[in-house]
């Protein structure tokens, strides 16, 4: 139980108003030593005053705005806690040609925000957030499963990104990210890159770390665009092998080699995205525990029920009133 | 005859009233008003003067970046609801969009999160050009089709070129909005970090150029300690400055503000953002669903009281008439 408005309730002591005053009339008696005690008013009296105090806490319960807190149900379904680690870094804007975008081909992050989308509004029980990478990591939406503000967060990505891609810092973030939300859900991180950097050795131990430490899924939606190193190019014999030359192979050597469930996904074209997308949404369909947020309920219209039935007591009591006069009246009459 | 005039009491009246009120507020009823709303893009000024420690009120002094924190936070809760924010970061010489404008009510948590989430962690450079920088803001908030709230301290660094503030080449006015000015009218020192983020102490005046050699140099640089035409065109001497301390530059905002037709205010105690933030937007009008059921309430329990006043009053009354007959 909760008030909205609890100001209200310094009002709350003329409820006991009722039990010193009543809305019947009073009239004088000559003398009320003759009256017997009659068990039947003492109730109705007890009655009256018991309505007009329901009638006048109700009606300021309700004004209070009394409602029951938002809670947490548990139920199962299939859902996770999905980390987008998106690319914002320039080379996003181009298309899987290479190309400016013109009218026949959509830029790379234009079709990641069309395909992300749908995804995101498919996936019911699921709780999002995104973190952005380029020159430096950045928070742009903690876990939430507010949809609607996930994706507003997803159509800014088409706008122009910077230089670089840091995707070191920008996985410590999003990893930092899911470990503040410990929850019960299957947890993973979507990276949605163009490409990739070196990861510095230091950097590279703490992933380790991190990676070791919290059960989380990983996987790597690389948007290849033409004439781009793919992932799992294997380099020519006279080829240098260095993360420096083949960046996007030793990134995946790496994810490899942490033991975590990871899946690679090499896309050359908005279908090919689409339906590593649809894999991903399969692989994190495990039945899981998730909480759902019942949202907070107003009981106010409870309230003003249970002060109208006291006023319904109290107008029939007012209606069915009847003067000693008017009897001794017509008693005198007849 | 006498019994209905006998019936006809005015608490009979006010109970009835208050019955019918009781029963409207109980069905619920809704109505739909008008209210103005705020759609608007909120860009935050990330770059290494917004860490200094001047804001705040008097003896607890915060950082720049939480006073925008606090005040964000505060105007979402205040704005009326369908009322919309989206949030966009600047630093260097261009902003960021992080989000789109979003229902601020139905949303509040992740919003709230994400203001929550801003630091200057997320700046990827440490230049701060803030005339290019709400110039691109502006753009950002024309793509968003909103209004713009733009929060910085008005810091230029590098210090503005002898030619003066980089002309606007947007339309004036085409874009509503606010530029807020954060930090305190006294100069303070500006925190340093290392890599890994930690304090370091603060910048020194070795640590920033005090005057920007960048374009033309201006007229009355002849008069400059060795100053030369081809060897030395800005003085042969560093100038020294206090360009490594800050405070709100209030007069650089104020012409921005007036350069692209944005109104300023100074985010200080005291002041209204909520209030400003509508006065200088775009009108928007929204039907917000309203709750009709508190004033048929308030008419039932005001009937109510009335009808037991009445009888408190008669019971005086005729006490009053009791003791007289007595004596």
């Amino acid at each position: 139980m909760m008030f909205n408005h609890p100001v209200w309730l310094l009002l709350l002591p003329l409820a006991l108003l009722p039990l010193f005053a009543d809305t019947q009339r009073t009239e004088g008696h000559p003398a009320l030593l003759d009256l017997e005690y009659d068990l039947l008013s003492a109730i109705l009296q007890l009655l009256l005053r018991v309505a007009g105090v329901l009638a006048i806490a109700g009606l300021i319960f309700g004004l209070a705005g009394l409602a029951r807190p938002e809670y947490v149900i548990e139920r199962t379904g299939q859902g996770s806690d999905i980390v987008l680690l998106i690319d914002r870094s320039s080379s996003m804007d181009n298309t899987f040609a290479g190309q400016q975008p013109d009218g026949t081909q959509e830029s790379k992050s234009a079709a990641a925000k069309r395909i992300l989308r749908n995804f995101i509004e498919r996936r019911e029980h699921d709780r999002f957030g995104i973190v952005g990478f380029s020159t430096a990591p950045m928070h742009v939406m903690p876990m939430t499963d507010h949809k609607d503000i996930i994706l507003a967060a997803i159509d800014s990505i088409d706008r122009p990104g910077l230089a670089f891609t840091d995707v070191g810092r920008g996985l410590l973030m999003a990893l930092l990210m899911q470990s503040r939300n410990p929850t019960g859900a299957s947890r993973a991180i979507i990276l949605v890159s163009d490409g990739a950097a070196v990861i510095g050795r230091r950097l590279q131990e703490r992933l380790r770390a991190e990676f070791a430490r919290h059960q989380i899924n990983l996987y790597w939606l690389y948007l290849r665009s033409a004439g781009s190193k793919g992932m799992f190019e294997v380099p020519a014999s006279n080829e240098e092998d260095t993360p420096q030359v083949l960046p996007e192979r030793h990134l995946n050597k790496f994810f490899e080699g942490l033991k975590i469930p990871y899946r690679a996904f090499e896309a050359e074209s908005p279908e090919a995205v689409a339906h590593a997308v649809n894999e991903i949404g399969k692989l994190e369909q495990k039945p899981v525990i998730y909480a759902e947020r019942r949202p907070q309920h107003d009981l106010s219209r409870y309230a003003y029920i249970v002060a109208l039935l006291g006023l319904a007591v109290l107008l029939a009591a007012k209606a069915a009133e009847r003067s000693i006069s008017s009897y001794a009246g017509r008693a005198n009459a007849a | 005859m006498i019994n209905f005039l006998y019936r006809f009491d005015p608490r009979f009246v006010l109970l009835v009233v208050a019955a019918i009120a009781a029963t409207v507020a109980a069905t619920g009823l809704r109505y739909t008003a008008r209210r103005s709303i705020v759609d608007a893009t909120i860009v935050v000024d990330l770059t290494g003067s917004m860490n200094a420690r001047d804001a705040g009120v008097a003896g607890k002094p915060v950082s720049r970046i939480e006073a925008v924190r606090a005040a964000v936070r505060d105007l979402a809760q205040s704005l009326p609801c369908r009322s919309r924010l989206g949030l966009g970061i600047f630093t260097e010489r261009r902003s960021f969009l992080l989000f789109e404008p979003a229902d601020i009510c139905a949303n509040f948590d992740a919003f709230d999160g994400a203001i929550s989430d801003l630091d200057w962690r997320m700046a990827w450079e440490g230049d701060s050009y803030i005339a290019k920088g709400l110039y691109s803001a502006i753009d950002v908030a024309a793509s968003a089709k909103s209004d713009l709230i733009f929060f910085s301290d008005g810091h230029e660094a590098p210090p503005i070129p002898a030619s003066g503030i980089p002309d606007f080449e947007g339309v004036p006015g085409k874009v509503n909005g606010l530029i807020v000015g954060v930090g305190g009218s006294g100069k303070s020192p500006i925190p340093k970090f290392d890599d890994d983020g930690r304090e370091t102490g603060v910048i020194s005046a070795a640590d920033v150029p005090h005057d920007n050699r960048h374009g033309l140099p201006g007229k009355s640089v002849e008069s400059a300690a060795g100053w030369h035409p081809r060897n030395a065109p800005f003085g042969a001497q560093a100038v020294a400055g206090e360009e490594h301390l800050t405070s709100v530059r209030s007069e650089h905002l104020r012409t921005l503000a007036s350069k692209t037709g944005l109104s300023y205010l100074e985010l200080n105690a005291g002041r209204n953002l909520r209030d400003a933030v509508l006065r200088s937007g775009t009108l928007r009008m929204a039907d917000v669903p309203e709750n009709a059921a508190p004033w048929f309430a308030i008419a039932a329990l005001a009937s109510l009281l009335a009808a037991y006043g009445i009888s408190v009053s008669a019971l005086r009354r005729a006490s009053q008439k009791l003791s007289t007959l007595v004596r």
